[in-house]
């Protein structure tokens, strides 16, 4: 399965075709059925795929051969598997200097290196295990050498673009990850999107999102990552347009599109510099980090690279200051929420970090520092977006609000070295977070499918199940002992204090801290709002169906259970390896920087905790008791006040982007280069035609029809002669035709006379 | 077969449309169906010849001309009847053969005014023996006549069956043309006489032949071959359109029937760019290092102008022309960088932006029968009038604005790739024009999504609320369009189709002489 | 070089298949004159075809004399056949006879004197026939009145019409003048040479020449100016648009292709064989002529409201196309031998689109009795035929492939472009401008053919009598042909040459 991870996204590929092509014809049921049955198949099929990773990691693959014969059953299917490094010969021919690696780096592309060319020609399939390349990797680390299966899509100017998908730790987690959320909600969206105008329009969106995204984490190489990460946002803008009757709706879907548009910008040159500064012969992921970790790597390319490719982070992954779309997001359907805008797609941009990381730490240089850029981008991400999770009072807005800070976590912990911490968080996150806007929505279901918590309260007596899983959910969130989240916010906040190489990433941990006092805080607010005091809405609300409250029974089950995957060593007792599973069995060991894992650090734990209680208590006395210190603070002091009011506006970003940048470029702008063409270029044109025209006029009138009178004076005699003839015809002009030759013919025989 | 095809193939590839105007003469104006029929048969026929070419093609010797004929035409001047096919024209007279019969179906049952398809059906056909022809000459001369054949079928189908200010629109777009190929002619005339003398049948002489020229124009003084690059710009660079030559465009798209639109967009403006690719590039390779920074500049300052033009449109047509302006800068800035990947990123370019901007303007003409009016303010909730007009828009916007996995993606893409490093002297430069040209796609997105939004989302307005002239995509033009919608997708997925065919003719034809140029 | 003629001097043979063209023609013209003073009045109608079948039976011994190849020297090279006489000759039989096609209806339904028009056009002919064997100063003179005085009688053909008179005194008076000049510029150049002989002429003006080397070069341009003014290059065209609006448009079609084209023909015998050494004197007078002949041509043309006028201003933009060449013949012998095939090929072209353009115009005045450009208008509608035959015409003069009139430009462009002289690409450009601009006014009666409505919806075809549809056929033929396979006309004019003389 191993070499076969293409299958998972083809099949969702079917999906979306065959609804989109037959979807009208049949019932909601069929159409739903046919999207959960390929989802559910290809859940399983990321199960299995797991499973086969975690053998391949536990017993080794004894010798190349054996695995060449395991391989190359399926290889006259086409595929081709060949291990990442099977790209290493450029690398290790660029080992010798800059200057030799772009000569070997043509030279490969001139006639391409064996193992390619046995790809492009007849698909030989060859596997070579990381022994005979991972740089002096211990033994059981070599096993964990990624499956790359690819094609030759194309070839240019000798340059091989390959097809290819890759199974290692990370895309198989995102694999099960993706399938096992968008499988909840594919069934929740059954009874959610009931009797929707577009059910089947949804459904194969649904579809097409996971294809894509599946797509996007087994992709190989950075061009078709960039391909599958613009068709998740294809889809993210379809979904979130869902209903564009509604003119908010299509303006949040277009925000959407534009804001991660302008980070693309920064993708696609990072793709560029990524594919030249690894010596311009692929853009094989392994490759490219291969090459970054290379003496022959340019650092300064790299950090240009790397930042550009952040831009991309920025946008995708809600960082500050893109985060502005992913609100507006929240117009969508609900479970579409859930699916793309908190769990998956959102996370694609760390993902794309972490996939590129050696080129990110090489360029960051984050092993040897104490404070980088993607660090502190996430860090105030964490804040800001929590600090504005305060002032909304549309849930999902909330919700939205921390996935951007949760996302800050994310990004952050990879900025500190915290790799495994990161997708860790990642990976939890996906499950609680999910747990929750599931939850929000099947509140809103009952509450007259509206958002806003003003219009809730006391919930928790009519829906006792969605109560209880989002109250799970939220204390994962919060990061309470002994939740998933608890577990994943802890190895960051580690990560970041133990840093790299000895230096503490300081504020980064105290951001962390800082976040998660805010985070209890405003999840507390939720509660109360959502669940406690009296119903302010009308109508009586009711529990929903099975069919959405099973989904949330599994995400809530999840976000208790899925810290354990990845227990400190801190918590070893005897010798059985059940610790640090995570890690061991997701962490690249292959062209991947050698980066030092934090250990579990009590204090830190104790610590975030006691924060967190207070975050508790503050809202607690605030919301529940109305009895707090902080109560009426924003009118007692200009500062609080002045800080709402920034925090209403959102830091006054979405005016900058809408009012100032898009208004400018759309208005003003625009219309003045179009002025510039009708009215400067144009008329550049226009006179040029009618001047010429006039010219004629003038030539014609003046010149050509009556020539000048001293000339007709200085021929009188012969005026006289033809005037006897022509008296009586009017127009009498032949004198001074006569004039005219016989002047032309003196002025012209005296110049020459003169000249020659 | 094979024989049959090297001796016949082209030269019947591209007089076939000149028998079905001779037939359609004789036929009374009167018989309007006989007069489709006719046409249509001569479209499928010169298609046949080309899925004959295509299939006969010998694929591993793409950088080859093949199908060569190579006949004495005019003595006087040693201008030659060549012809051939090889990797840089066979995607081109690819799109053409299949854009034309698509255009015919489309306009079967609604002609504009003034009706007569006789007339209309007959210059079409003109028009596909000057495009077909044109991509295969390889012949100074013989290109330029075909050049210029193409200007006098576009001139009426614009003057004639165009919209209100047609008659300007025409008279701008032939002078335009018109005094760009004058300034051509002259500087091919000037290459003929600089270059050396080559033997031809045993005979010492000057020569048009654009195989023959690379290596006969090598003597010529640099400060010549500026000059005469420079008529060549102007000459080809009309066509493109380059800014600040593009005024032609938008009058002439927005005023031109549909199927003009079409085929001035999907296949006459890739007459430029296959100059420059074709002759330019490799015939003067000196020049064109030292003509290549302002090249890229002009394209650049096109990506981003036509786009911010685009912004400030109300008219759905016109915006789609201006889009040209822009996307053309994308094709001309790959070919500025003067390396293997922007030309082949280019030539997929104009396959692409003609399959593309093709369908666009299906679209708009479309919209424009049923609507009565291109106006994007009155217009609204196609997704709910058309559903499936609406979603062909969306494909086409997504494509349009460059969405990897559609085929806009990969003339885009790989010819921003190219500027990093580009093959001239200062390459600074050329990373700066790809920021620039990055930074376009995002306008790019803007107009595309700001037109989709107010043309599909939302609900049509009272006007049009239950018009019953809104009746969705019919029969006929399902099965003018899918074809193009199918090479959209497909090449999206699947760029190897045209790159495969176009590499090595690249690498051939033009990246020999550049390198032979040095630098 | 002159032994050569001294030795045709030492056996004189009088070559009658030389001059069999001419003779028959004679022939024919006073069988002519014979039928319109005896023959009872309803023979008359025969005229007609007794001038075209005259005509065409002239052009039987030149092709004989083609086939027969060699050069013919008479007179000691004071009258020559060869090539480039036969070339022209051909076209000016053509040309004639095209023209008696177009005039049959014309000049029968209006109130003309109809046998004497065929004499005066066939004698005009004769004319111009030995104006294309002249190599001596006064064999031109002659021939150029013989070609001339028909002419001055025809343009004022229409007698009651006061337009038709004023045409017809005006041509007279300013030919006149012209005549006087070039005839004081022969003088001038006999007084110095001592010779009429071109040859001649040309041997001793390449000879350094003392100090009457002004009064040389007083002559030239005198003579040339001459003609300057019988192919209407500016300054010395304004008699061209009222002449040929006076006149009845058949003859203006005469005048406007036939005797242009004798008058280039002079200039060539002229500046090839005699002042070809003078590459100082006519090379700069040629380009200013030139220049400015072509632009200001245009320009006014863009002015005019009548399609005859419009065409004469074209003609003589079209002029100053022609006398571009003449600009770079100096440069090198190869240079004089591209622009004489130039020259001659252009000519030709010329003389059948503007043939065919003259054709329409008749054809339509028929209904519209008029020539006013708005008089077109939808023309489209109710004579498709007659509007595409005009817009064949239109582009072909306007040079756009693959209508006879881009190989013309062609030729001439490369003829320029061969001197490889600064001021040869200036003109090269100039003349590319110069079409583009010609466009317009072309473009305008597409306009009015294609994109108009008919005025007062009057949409009842044209009846196009058969002479008429014969002329058509043959011009539109023709300019496609030149247009498709310019090979063919390449092939009359290639072996064209004078220099081979001159040396």
């Amino acid at each position: 399965m191993l070499t076969h991870v293409w299958i998972i996204p083809g099949l969702m590929a079917v999906s979306f075709a065959l609804i989109l092509l037959f979807g009208k014809r049949f019932s909601e049921k069929i159409t739903s059925g046919i999207g959960i049955f390929f989802i559910g198949v290809c859940f399983v099929l990321a199960c299995v795929t797991s499973v086969n990773w975690i053998q391949r990691i536990n017993d080794p693959v004894p010798d190349p051969s054996a695995a060449a014969s395991v391989i190359s059953q399926p290889s006259d299917a086409g595929p081709a598997p060949v291990p990442g490094m099977t790209d290493a010969e450029a690398v290790v021919g660029a080992e010798v200097g800059p200057a030799e690696a772009a000569a070997d780096a043509t030279h490969a592309a001139g006639e391409s290196t064996p193992t390619t060319e046995a790809t492009t020609t007849e698909s030989t399939s060859t596997e070579s295990t990381a022994t005979e390349h991972a740089a002096g990797g211990e033994e059981h680390e070599t096993k964990a050498a990624p499956i790359v299966t690819r094609w030759t899509w194309f070839q240019i100017g000798g340059i091989h673009f390959e097809f290819g998908f890759i199974a290692d730790g990370l895309s198989i987690l995102m694999l099960f990850t993706v399938t096992a959320i968008s499988l909840l909600v594919h069934i929740y969206s059954k009874e959610y999107l009931h009797d929707d105008v577009r059910f089947t329009h949804y459904y194969a969106f649904l579809s097409l999102f996971s294809a894509a995204m599946l797509f996007y984490v087994t992709s190989s190489n950075t061009i078709q990552m960039l391909t599958g990460w613009e068709l998740v946002g294809v889809c993210s803008f379809a979904l979130i347009g869902h209903w564009w009757e509604d003119k908010n709706n299509s303006d949040a879907a277009l925000k959407a599109f534009l804001t991660n548009r302008v980070g693309d910008v920064g993708l696609i040159i990072g793709v560029i510099i990524t594919f030249f500064a690894a010596g311009a012969t692929s853009f094989n992921v392994l490759h490219i980090n291969q090459y970054a970790l290379s003496p022959a790597a340019n650092q300064t390319l790299l950090l240009v690279g790397a930042l550009c490719l952040f831009g991309g982070v920025t946008s995708k992954s809600g960082q500050f200051p893109l985060h502005t779309w992913l609100p507006d997001a929240m117009a969508g359907p609900t479970p579409v929420s859930a699916l793309i805008h908190a769990a998956t797609m959102v996370v694609a941009g760390v993902y794309l970090v972490a996939r590129l990381y050696s080129v990110f730490y090489e360029g960051l240089n984050i092993g040897d520092n104490w404070i980088n850029y993607i660090a502190v981008i996430g860090a105030i991400t964490i804040v800001g977006g929590a600090a504005l999770a305060f002032v909304q009072t549309d849930i999902k807005k909330v919700l939205a609000y921390s996935t951007i800070s949760q996302l800050g976590y994310m990004v952050m912990a990879l900025g500190v070295g915290a790799w495994t911490g990161a997708i860790f968080h990642l990976f939890t996150h996906a499950f609680f977070k999910a747990c929750l806007f599931l939850g929000a929505g099947s509140v809103s279901h009952a509450a007259h499918h509206t958002f806003d918590m003003r219009k809730m309260g006391g919930l928790r007596k009519y829906m006792p199940t969605t109560f209880k899983t989002f109250i799970i959910g939220t204390i994962a969130l919060m990061g309470i002992f002994p939740l998933a989240g608890f577990w994943s916010k802890d190895e960051v906040l580690a990560g970041a204090l133990n840093g790299q190489g000895g230096h503490a990433y300081l504020f980064m941990t105290i951001a962390g801290l800082l976040g998660a006092v805010m985070t209890c805080a405003y999840m507390t607010r939720v509660i109360y709002l959502t669940f406690y005091g009296e119903y302010r809405g009308h109508g009586t609300p009711h529990e929903s169906p099975k069919v959405m409250t099973v989904p949330l029974w599994i995400l809530a089950g999840g976000a208790i259970v899925l810290g354990l995957v990845n227990l400190p060593n801190w918590f070893k007792i005897g010798d059985v390896a059940y610790t640090t599973r995570f890690e061991h069995y997701v962490e690249p060991t292959f062209a991947f920087p050698v980066i030092d894992h934090a250990e579990f650090n009590l204090g830190l734990a104790l610590g975030s905790l006691a924060l967190g209680a207070l975050g508790i208590f503050l809202a607690y006395q605030y919301y529940w008791l109305a009895k707090s210190p902080l109560l009426g603070l924003r009118d007692k002091s200009k500062v609080f006040g002045r800080g709402y009011w920034v925090l209403e506006n959102k830091y006054g970003l979405d005016h900058l982007y809408t009012d100032i940048i898009v208004g400018g470029v759309k208005g003003p702008i625009a219309r003045a280069s179009y002025w510039f063409n009708n009215t400067v270029i144009d008329t550049v044109v226009n006179t040029a035609g009618t001047a010429s025209v006039a010219t004629g006029r003038v030539l014609y009138a003046q010149v050509d029809q009556k020539v000048v009178d001293g000339l007709v004076l200085s021929t009188g005699a012969g005026a006289e002669e033809s005037g006897e003839a022509l008296r009586h015809i009017q127009t009498g002009r032949v004198q001074q035709y006569a004039a005219l030759l016989f002047a032309g013919a003196a002025i012209l025989a005296v110049i020459f006379v003169v000249i020659v | 077969m094979k024989s049959f095809l090297d001796d016949w193939g082209l030269t019947l590839a591209t007089f076939i449309p000149l028998v079905g105007v001779a037939i359609m003469l004789l036929v009374p104006k009167a018989e309007e169906q006989l007069h489709k029929i006719i046409a249509l048969l001569t479209t499928f026929a010169v298609a046949g010849m080309g899925v004959l070419l295509l299939t006969n093609f010998d694929y591993d010797r793409a950088g080859e001309l093949q199908y060569s004929i190579n006949r004495s035409w005019i003595p006087f001047i040693n201008a030659r009847y060549h012809m051939g096919l090889d990797g840089i024209s066979l995607p081109l007279v690819a799109l053409t053969m299949l854009v034309v019969p698509l255009c015919i179906i489309y306009s079967w049952n609604h002609f504009p005014e003034p009706q007569n398809p006789k007339a209309f059906l007959i210059l079409i056909l003109i028009l596909e023996t000057g495009m077909v022809g044109s991509f295969l000459a390889e012949d100074l001369i013989l290109f330029f006549v075909f050049f210029e054949v193409v200007l006098l079928p576009m001139y009426f189908l614009i003057g004639v069956w165009g919209g209100e200010q047609r008659q300007y629109a025409s008279i701008k777009f032939f002078l335009y043309t018109l005094f760009g190929s004058a300034l051509m002619i002259v500087s091919f005339l000037a290459l003929y006489f600089l270059s050396d003398k080559v033997m031809i049948d045993g005979v010492s002489v000057h020569t048009f032949d654009m195989t023959l020229l690379p290596a006969a124009a090598s003597g010529i003084s640099t400060s010549a071959a500026l000059l005469i690059f420079g008529g060549m710009f102007m000459g080809f660079g009309i066509k493109v359109p380059i800014f600040p030559f593009h005024t032609w465009l938008p009058d002439a798209h927005t005023q031109a029937p549909t199927v003009g639109s079409v085929i001035l967009a999907a296949v006459l403006l890739k007459l430029g760019t296959y100059g420059f690719v074709r002759i330019a590039l490799p015939i003067l390779p000196g020049a064109a290092r030292s003509w290549a920074p302002y090249i890229g500049a002009l394209a650049v300052i096109g990506i981003i102008y036509g786009a911010l033009c685009c912004l400030a449109q109300t008219d759905m047509k016109r915006l789609i022309a201006f889009s040209s302006v822009a996307h053309m800068g994308y094709v001309m800035l790959g070919i500025a960088s003067l390396t293997a990947f922007g030309i082949n990123a280019a030539i997929f370019g104009m396959v692409a932006h003609g399959l593309i901007t093709g369908m666009l303007f299906f679209v708009a003409g479309t919209v424009k029968e049923r609507y009565h009016t291109l106006d994007i303010k009155r217009l609204g909730g196609m997704l709910q009038s058309m559903p499936h007009l609406g979603w062909i828009l969306g494909l086409c916007t997504m494509a349009s604005l460059g969405l990897p996995g559609l085929a806009g993606f990969w003339g885009e893409f790989p010819a921003i790739l190219s500027a990093w490093e580009a093959n001239v002297a200062n390459v600074g430069l050329f990373r700066f024009y790809m920021v620039i040209a990055a930074i376009g796609t995002v306008l790019a997105a803007g107009y595309l999504l700001w037109l989709y939004q107010r043309t599909a989302f939302g609900t049509p307005s009272d006007e049009f609320a239950d018009d019953p002239h809104l009746h969705d995509v019919s029969v006929l033009e399902w099965v003018a369009w899918l074809p193009m919608l199918a090479g959209i997708v497909i090449l999206g997925f699947v760029p190897n189709i045209i790159f495969h065919v176009t590499d090595p003719a690249v690498i051939r034809t033009v990246m020999t002489s550049l390198n032979r140029a040095g630098g | 070089m002159l032994a050569q003629f001294d030795s045709t001097w030492v056996q004189p043979t009088f070559d009658y298949h030389a001059f069999a063209p001419e003779i028959v023609l004679v022939c024919v013209l006073v069988v002519m004159i014979l039928v319109d003073l005896f023959a009872p009045r309803e023979a008359k109608g025969a005229l007609p075809s007794l001038a075209g079948l005259g005509l065409l039976a002239a052009a039987i011994p030149v092709i004989t004399l083609a086939v027969s190849g060699h050069t013919r020297v008479l007179f000691g090279g004071a009258y020559v056949v060869d090539q480039f006489t036969l070339v022209l000759t051909a076209v000016f039989l053509v040309t004639g006879y095209v023209v008696v096609l177009l005039s049959t209806n014309t000049i029968a339904e209006g109130d003309y004197w109809e046998g004497e028009y065929y004499i005066l056009i066939l004698s005009s002919v004769l004319g111009m026939m030995i104006m294309a064997s002249a190599r001596d100063l006064i064999g031109i003179f002659i021939a150029l009145e013989l070609l001339s005085i028909p002419a001055y009688m025809l343009a004022a053909w229409k007698k009651r019409d006061l337009k038709g008179n004023e045409a017809g005194i005006k041509y007279y008076l300013m030919g006149v003048f012209a005549s006087a000049v070039m005839l004081y510029g022969m003088s001038l150049i006999y007084g110095f040479t001592g010779t009429t002989k071109l040859v001649e002429i040309g041997a001793k003006l390449g000879q350094p020449l003392g100090d009457g080397r002004q009064l040389v070069t007083l002559g030239i341009v005198f003579v040339l100016i001459g003609f300057g003014f019988k192919v209407s290059a500016v300054p010395f065209h304004s008699w061209a648009p009222d002449t040929y609006e006076g006149a009845p448009t058949p003859v203006t079609a005469f005048l406007a292709t036939a005797s242009k084209a004798a008058g280039f023909v002079a200039l060539l015998e002229l500046i090839f064989v005699a002042f070809y050494p003078r590459a100082d004197v006519y090379e700069p007078l040629m380009w200013a002529l030139a220049a400015a002949t072509m632009t200001i041509g245009n320009l006014i043309a863009l002015r005019q409201t009548n399609l005859v006028r419009m065409l004469a201003y074209s003609g003589i933009a079209q002029a100053g196309y022609i006398l571009a060449p003449f600009a770079v013949a100096g440069t090198s012998a190869s240079v004089g031998q591209t622009a004489i095939k130039a020259i001659v090929t252009y000519l030709v072209i010329y003389v059948v689109m503007n043939l065919g353009a003259f054709a329409v115009v008749i054809a339509v005045a028929r209904k519209t009795r008029s020539a006013e450009i708005t008089s077109f208008a939808g023309l489209f509608q109710y004579a498709p035929g007659l509007t595409v035959a005009m817009s064949i015409f239109m582009f072909s003069l306007a040079g756009i492939p693959p209508l006879g009139g881009w190989f013309a430009k062609l030729v001439i462009f490369g003829s320029l472009a061969s001197a490889g002289t600064t001021s040869g690409y200036v003109l090269a450009v100039l003349v590319a401008v110069n079409s583009v601009i010609a466009f317009f006014y072309y473009a305008r009666v597409m306009r009015y053919m294609w994109m108009e409505e008919a005025p007062d919806g009057d949409r009842t075809p044209i009846r196009i009598p058969a002479s008429l549809q014969i002329a058509l056929v043959l011009t539109v033929g023709v300019t496609l042909i030149y247009g498709v396979f310019p090979g063919l006309v390449a092939h009359f004019t290639d072996t064209v040459s004078l220099l081979s003389l001159g040396r």
